[in-house]
């Protein structure tokens, strides 16, 4: 009885004791953990720890914290995605390969989820804290206390996922979770309650992250910086999170509904007592295909930003730009049919979708168009980011073009669920969002931390990812058009083998690129001062992060800065104009900040103790769960010691110091 | 006029290139071993691959210039070469932004009209113009395996499908006591879903004998890998003596039977049934309607 209410549904049956690769990857996980935690103890970081990055609402920290959350889910997902290729090399013919349906489908569930929601969204997130307070001359986010608390919700989340690995299992449904498969009548364990309070989480997370942007771009722009003067990162990053309020919503209503009818026996998504899925599926793909937007969009902000750069020249049609982001923006919320074509509308309604699907093809491939006509009479430097864009420009026509191919309903009747889908995607998830966010990581790698990234590493990196891409993915084409399909965990004929083969060696030196990028971190980490950047405009940019020094103080800018024109810094430096005045002749301010606080850190862990407990059932934990989020929140309000100043001396302290470091 | 000389330039690789493209496609197609839409044998799979074809083609005009310029400037305007010809703040041309919002413009509207054209021309629930309806099929997805009932042979079978070259073929589809699947039979038509409680249908037509892959291409657990099933497509003449060799058999479709079909399993073994309810399809709908129990009438077994 007692264990009931403590527990739930909860007992050591819950431990995968019976399976060697789980308790394995349990096992190293534990002790990675364990590792980390023992050298914080030894190295006596704890305080560090805690005062400067848990409680931390410097948007440059968050920032940092997303992208290595991020690192580190790579690293799961990607060896979700090993686990499958290596299965499906093997699995030809009679063979059944090493892996169980049962543990192959939760590898292939988390494989997406993982990827899409705890790699590239935190990814993405990071860059964008990171970059965009710095591009329009702002001190932090609007939000400073939210940004924590976003940050703490998307990690909960993410833990969320792993706990399952070990401690019951994760959804086998596929990284949507369509009803009825994702029903309490198929999928009766833990799984699919892992996944839903993970999301829910994770995805609260991001919708206060998305409103935070939104108001720290709307309102916090130096004066001056209109909003045809941002640079088209920033613009990207708005429309990105304007998708984020409009869709994030949608997620978390048919994730609610789902668990209604898991928890309490509703009949929303059921085919009985008039429930439908096609409800469900309409919904999640109602947020899920802005959210492919949302992802992509920072990234085509970040490719602007490098290209133009590393062209030494102005980004060619900044107006053509805005309006294809925007045209972007509106469109992606029209084409959401088209993940499901075969689902038996109409004609009409399927040539609709697949009509509106094709009509984005046009301002994205303006957007290239603009790009090709900004290096065109430029001067080109190849430096790793701009490596990554050359790289892009191909990899995303192709891409694209596959794209285009399956808004085509007749030839989607094929493509549909086939592996030419699963292709299609990594086509321009990879080739487009990830590339992207790599580019941008190298790019505003030295004003994180004030050193370069390896050059040299960095390239072997490259060259094995894109390599490996290609090997991974375009079989994975030719056996789409040949009619096989996603999430086969075995297939009979030995025909398809050799292709499989070549995508699994593709995923090898996808694996060596990875090994290579962290390499090139740690190496660039322990050799910093070979690789230090003094002067604070590590690529000779154009926007204003690049005007002040690497890694920024705390407040970002001593002086606000004032905008006449796009691309302002990169014409001060063209006009001679003394970019860097000398602080003995500047008089500063008092600079207002806000405090660092804890209360995001304990709203994530009340909320992660509440999932956990809401997945198996303990009610009692759960309430307490919920109990503390509403607590800290109420507490927080209380308290009014959010913020501090900066007193001028130590401003222009600080700003001393960097100039002498500038000049020495 | 430089870039006018490119784009020529340009032009001639794109059709070079899509006719190498065209012509490795089409005689690998001919090779046996290929399945899927590079290998039809249906009137909707043949549309379906000229359709894809023809769409790559519209879109190579874009996409082959677009590569080529993108490593042509890269090599041709990095730091080293001669700076004579850079300009920094050329950043704007209304004649080449109309050109890049015009050019896919047009391919797009080529391509939407392709795409209203061939949608409604091969809906799956539209009728093949030119040729009758000569068979019909009920089709459920069961937990792993696939059920075909023959209302007009009054017979039934599981993981197996028969059905006579040159004939059109009316599939009605419904699935059971399993997620969402989908119906496909890739060499000779388009894919439909078959979900519990609704009906799809899909409109297919063999040209040719021989035998294809069945399969269900929407992933609904753990048997989804191993529910797939051999569609012979074979000559009127021995379509009718199959048929009747069926009647022979002894097992027919009773409750029984179909009960132990609902239950899971995975790679079930093809089977004929002799007899079926003329309206169990319907029954079997009419249970996700909240209609209550599956009914099954064993008097219409006769």
């Amino acid at each position: 009885m007692l264990q009931e209410i403590l527990l739930g549904n909860l007992s050591l049956k819950a431990l995968p004791l019976h399976e060697p690769i789980i308790i394995a990857a349990g096992v190293f996980m534990a002790l990675a953990l364990g590792a980390v935690l023992v050298g914080i103890t030894v190295l006596r970081k704890w305080g560090v720890i805690w005062r400067d990055w848990v409680c931390s609402v410097d948007h440059k920290k968050i920032g940092i914290m997303y992208i290595v959350l991020a690192g580190v889910m790579l690293l799961r997902g990607f060896s979700d995605a090993l686990l499958m290729r290596s299965q499906q090399a093997i699995a030809a013919g009679t063979s059944m390969g090493y892996l169980p349906p049962e543990h192959y489908d939760q590898i292939f569930t988390a494989h997406g989820v993982i990827m899409i929601f705890f790699v590239a969204m935190p990814f993405m997130v990071g860059l964008m804290n990171l970059t965009i307070p710095l591009q329009i001359g702002a001190r932090d986010v609007a939000y400073p206390y939210l940004n924590s608390l976003s940050f703490w919700m998307t990690f909960v989340g993410a833990m969320l996922t792993n706990v399952s690995l070990v401690v019951g299992s994760f959804a086998a449904t596929g990284w949507l979770a369509y009803p009825p498969l994702s029903g309490i009548k198929y999928s009766p364990g833990v799984g699919v309650d892992y996944y839903i309070w993970a999301l829910q989480i994770a995805g609260v997370g991001t919708l206060l992250g998305g409103v935070n942007f939104i108001a720290t771009i709307v309102k916090m722009r130096c004066p001056g910086m209109t909003l045809m003067k941002m640079p088209i990162f920033v613009w990207s990053v708005l429309c990105a999170s304007i998708l984020i309020c409009l869709s994030f919503p949608i997620l978390t209503v048919a994730l609610a509904l789902l668990e209604l009818d898991r928890l309490l026996g509703m009949h929303f998504f059921t085919q009985l007592y008039g429930g439908n899925m096609m409800m469900y599926i309409n919904l999640i793909w109602a947020w899920g295909h802005p959210e492919v937007y949302i992802l992509i969009l920072p990234a085509f902000g970040i490719f602007s930003e490098v290209v133009a750069t590393f062209s030494r020249k102005l980004l060619f049609g900044y107006t053509t730009m805005v309006y294809a982001i925007a045209a972007i923006t509106f469109l992606s919320f029209i084409v959401w049919l088209h993940h499901f074509f075969t689902m038996g509308a109409g004609a009409n309604v399927n040539a609709f979708f697949g009509i509106a699907t094709m009509i984005i093809a046009i301002p994205t491939g303006v957007k290239v168009f603009n790009w090709l006509f900004t290096m065109y009479r430029g001067s080109i430097r190849l430096d790793t980011p701009m490596l990554w864009v050359t790289a892009f420009f191909t990899t995303f026509a192709i891409g694209g073009m596959t794209g285009v191919l399956m808004a085509l309903p007749p030839v989607d009747f094929h493509t549909h669920n086939s592996l030419f889908n699963v292709a299609h995607f990594h086509n321009t998830i990879i080739g487009g969002v990830l590339f992207g966010y790599f580019a941008g990581f190298i790019y505003w790698f030295p004003k994180a931390f004030g050193f370069y990234l390896n050059e040299r590493l960095g390239k072997y990196a490259f060259g094995f990812w894109v390599a490996g891409f290609y090997f991974a993915f375009m079989p994975l084409y030719v056996l789409g058009l040949q009619g096989v399909m996603r999430r086969l965990v075995h297939y009979d004929n030995v025909a398809y083998q050799p292709y499989f083969l070549v995508a699994a060696f593709g995923a090898l030196l996808i694996l060596i690129g990875i090994g290579f990028q962290i390499f090139q971190v740690i190496y660039s980490v322990i050799y910093r001062e070979q690789h230090r950047d003094k002067s604070g405009d590590a690529w000779n940019g154009r926007t204003f992060e690049w005007s002040i020094s690497s890694p920024p103080p705390v407040y970002n800018f001593a002086i606000t800065p004032q905008v006449k024109r796009i691309d302002q810094f990169w014409f001060d430096k063209q006009a001679k104009e003394p970019t860097h005045v000398h602080p003995e002749k500047m008089t500063y301010q008092d600079i207002h900040m806000p405090r660092n606080t804890s209360a995001g850190f304990f709203v994530g862990i009340f909320s992660g103790i509440f999932g956990f407990a809401m997945v198996w059932h303990m009610w009692l934990i759960a309430s307490m769960g919920l109990l503390g989020v509403i607590a800290t929140v109420i507490m927080r309000s209380f308290n009014k010691n959010t913020d501090y100043y900066i007193s001028a001396e130590e401003v222009k302290k600080t700003e001393f110091a960097h100039f002498k470091e500038m000049f020495s | 006029m430089r870039i006018a000389a490119l784009k020529t330039k340009y032009n001639k690789s794109v059709f070079k290139l899509f006719w190498l493209l065209i012509t490795v496609l089409f005689l690998s197609s001919c090779d046996q071993k290929l399945t899927g839409i590079l290998n039809p044998k249906g009137i909707i799979t043949y549309e379906e691959r000229i359709l894809l074809f023809d769409s790559v083609a519209l879109m190579l005009i874009v996409v082959i210039p677009v590569i080529i310029m993108s490593f042509a400037f890269i090599f041709r305007y990095r730091e080293t070469h001669c700076e004579g010809d850079y300009k920094p703040n050329w950043s704007h041309s209304v004649f080449l932004e109309a050109f890049w919002w015009g050019i896919p413009c047009m391919i797009i509207i080529a391509l939407g009209m392709l795409t209203w054209h061939y949608t409604h021309k091969l809906d799956p629930y539209r009728k093949i113009d030119g040729y009758p309806v000569s068979l019909q099929v009920q089709v459920v997805a069961l937990p792993w395996k696939w059920l075909f009932i023959y209302p007009e042979y009054n017979i039934a079978t599981v993981n197996v499908l028969k059905l006579p070259v040159n004939k059109q073929v009316e599939f009605f589809l419904t699935s059971d006591n399993v997620p969402m699947s989908a119906f496909f039979i890739p060499q000779l038509g388009s894919q439909i879903y078959t979900m519990a409680g609704m009906q799809t249908k899909l409109h297919l037509l063999p040209n040719q004998t021989g035998t294809y892959r069945g399969l269900d291409s929407q992933y609904n657990g753990d048997g989804f890998s191993d529910m797939h099933f051999p569609v012979d497509v074979v000559s009127q003449k021995e379509m009718e003596k199959w048929v009747s060799s069926v009647k022979q058999e002894s097992q027919r479709l009773d409750i029984v039977n179909y009960t132990q079909l609902r239950q899971k399993s995975i790679a079930h073994p093809t089977t004929v049934y002799a007899g079926v309810d003329n309206h169990l399809f319907h029954n079997i709908m009419h249970y996700y309607m909240g209609k209550g129990p599956l009914k099954f009438n064993s008097a219409n077994n006769e």
